[in-house]
């Protein structure tokens, strides 16, 4: 495969959000949005827009791009931060907030979806179903064209696939944070994870992106290697 | 084809809105949460424990006082771990994992089963009785009687608080609530046969486990709030 289009196109597909790109960045603000849910359990009050400043920006792109609908996305990010609120008296010092907020978002979004307001997915109850790829004009570039093509096999994977994959890819969660996001083990999200980039390898492949010899460069291979079982 | 669309910019106004509903729904803070919890328990097991006396005073009813007290004493480790396990959250919000929950669902009406079998065969005088299936059934609703109290106190400290399994989570603290139904039965019923025992006292526990996990997904699991 042709390593920098395959690594430009994962870039692509992942469409983090700004505040997620720098690995650093991240790691910074999870450990922000801990201390802050301790100083709020603990009884401060002015804490809770902290753990809002850390936490609001992930969650927000994890919705919207499960919705593709900014009001909904709205909405459920209002409705988790309200549910991390409302455990405030019973938050576990020490824990990690992260893992804890994106699996209850995701919780809001199945029962949303389940409830028949998701307008965009699927069929209503697959909740990864169904990603919105709806055409667009003539003119995209090849980049957008590979990003496409890459949101086109994500929809055609499992869901369980899909969300390991989002979850770690675009998210920017560990594989330990997303095990615990879907209540599985680290082997069981590393394999589906690694499922979901072969997949997309082959994928690539089929538009011509890169070659199917594997000689990806070593970044690329270290990526694939760390999604092993 | 679209390109994926890269998430908007998160709107200031959000963050007020949040802000401001956050203000108005206020939540105490983690130390009076605690004692909450706590006195939510021990309302729990005064109920079991009301529930147990006015179902009967405690009476040996021909068994020898010592397979009481060993039993309540080897099945009292036993009810606290359940709950360790299957209530608690160690040290993540997320609760304890699917194959601990449901480790804790099967083994503790084996464990409880396993431990009482050297207690009874230490007294074979227990091993026969005259217990009919009406014994058996009188003897399922007590075990479930008497794990109400517990069942709606841990639920209570555990509601809407699952976002991942709350059918198991459910389940585990059905196991608990049960166990501790288990224990206080000797108490009160003179039937000890292997038959009575695991129709009548190991069989409920996983009825009412089932019972948790059927109301997990309505009462534990995170759900949106209706306005």
């Amino acid at each position: 495969m042709d390593a920098p289009a395959f690594e430009l196109a994962l870039e692509l597909a992942a469409a983090l959000p700004r505040v997620a790109r720098d690995t650093s960045l991240c790691v910074e603000q999870r450990g922000d949005a801990d201390l802050a849910m301790e100083r709020y359990s603990a009884g401060d009050n002015a804490a809770f827009a902290r753990v809002y400043d850390a936490l609001g920006p992930r969650l927000f792109a994890y919705l919207f791009r499960q919705t593709r609908d900014r009001t909904r996305a709205e909405d459920l990010l209002q409705q988790t931060m309200l549910h991390i609120h409302r455990a405030r008296d019973r938050f576990i010092p020490g824990a990690q907030v992260t893992p804890w907020a994106f699996a209850i978002a995701r919780r809001l979004l199945v029962d949303s979806t389940r409830r028949g307001r998701r307008e965009v997915l699927g069929d209503g109850t697959d909740m990864d179903a169904g990603v919105a790829v709806s055409p667009r004009a003539d003119d995209l570039v090849q980049a957008s064209q590979i990003a496409v093509r890459i949101e086109l096999v994500l929809a055609s994977l499992p869901a369980s696939q899909r969300t390991a994959f989002q979850l770690i890819k675009q998210e920017g969660l560990t594989v330990a944070e997303a095990a615990q996001v879907l209540g599985t083990t680290v082997a069981a999200v590393k394999l589906r994870a690694h499922r979901a980039y072969e997949a997309l390898r082959a994928g690539l492949g089929e538009i011509g992106v890169g070659d199917e010899s594997g000689a990806a460069d070593p970044e690329t291979k270290l990526r694939a290697e760390a999604l092993k079982p | 084809m679209s390109a994926p669309d890269s998430p908007p910019e998160l709107p200031p106004h959000l963050r007020a809105r949040i802000l401001e509903a956050v203000r108005s729904e206020p939540v105490v803070p983690r130390a009076e949460g605690t004692r909450r919890s706590a006195l939510t328990m021990a309302l729990g097991f005064v109920a079991m424990t009301v529930i147990l006396l006015a179902i009967s005073m405690p009476n040996l009813r021909g068994r020898p006082l010592a397979y009481v007290e060993v039993l309540v004493l080897v099945w009292t480790p036993i009810a606290l771990a359940a709950t360790w396990a299957g209530v608690g959250r160690g040290r993540s919000m997320l609760g304890r994992s699917r194959r601990w929950l449901v480790a804790t669902a099967v083994l503790t009406p084996v464990v409880l089963l396993v431990s009482w079998i050297p207690v009874t065969t230490y007294w074979p005088e227990t091993l026969v009785d005259t217990s009919k299936t009406f014994h058996h059934v009188r003897c399922i609703a007590a075990t479930m009687g008497l794990a109400l109290g517990p069942f709606v106190a841990f639920t209570l400290v555990r509601r809407g608080s699952d976002p991942v399994s709350p059918l198991l989570t459910g389940a585990g603290i059905g196991t608990a609530a049960a166990a501790w139904g288990a224990l206080m039965l000797p108490l009160i019923c003179g039937f000890t046969s292997p038959v009575h025992m695991l129709v009548g006292h190991f069989l409920p526990i996983l009825l009412v486990a089932a019972a948790g996990a059927a109301l997990g997904g309505r009462l534990v699991a995170v759900r949106a709030k209706t306005e």
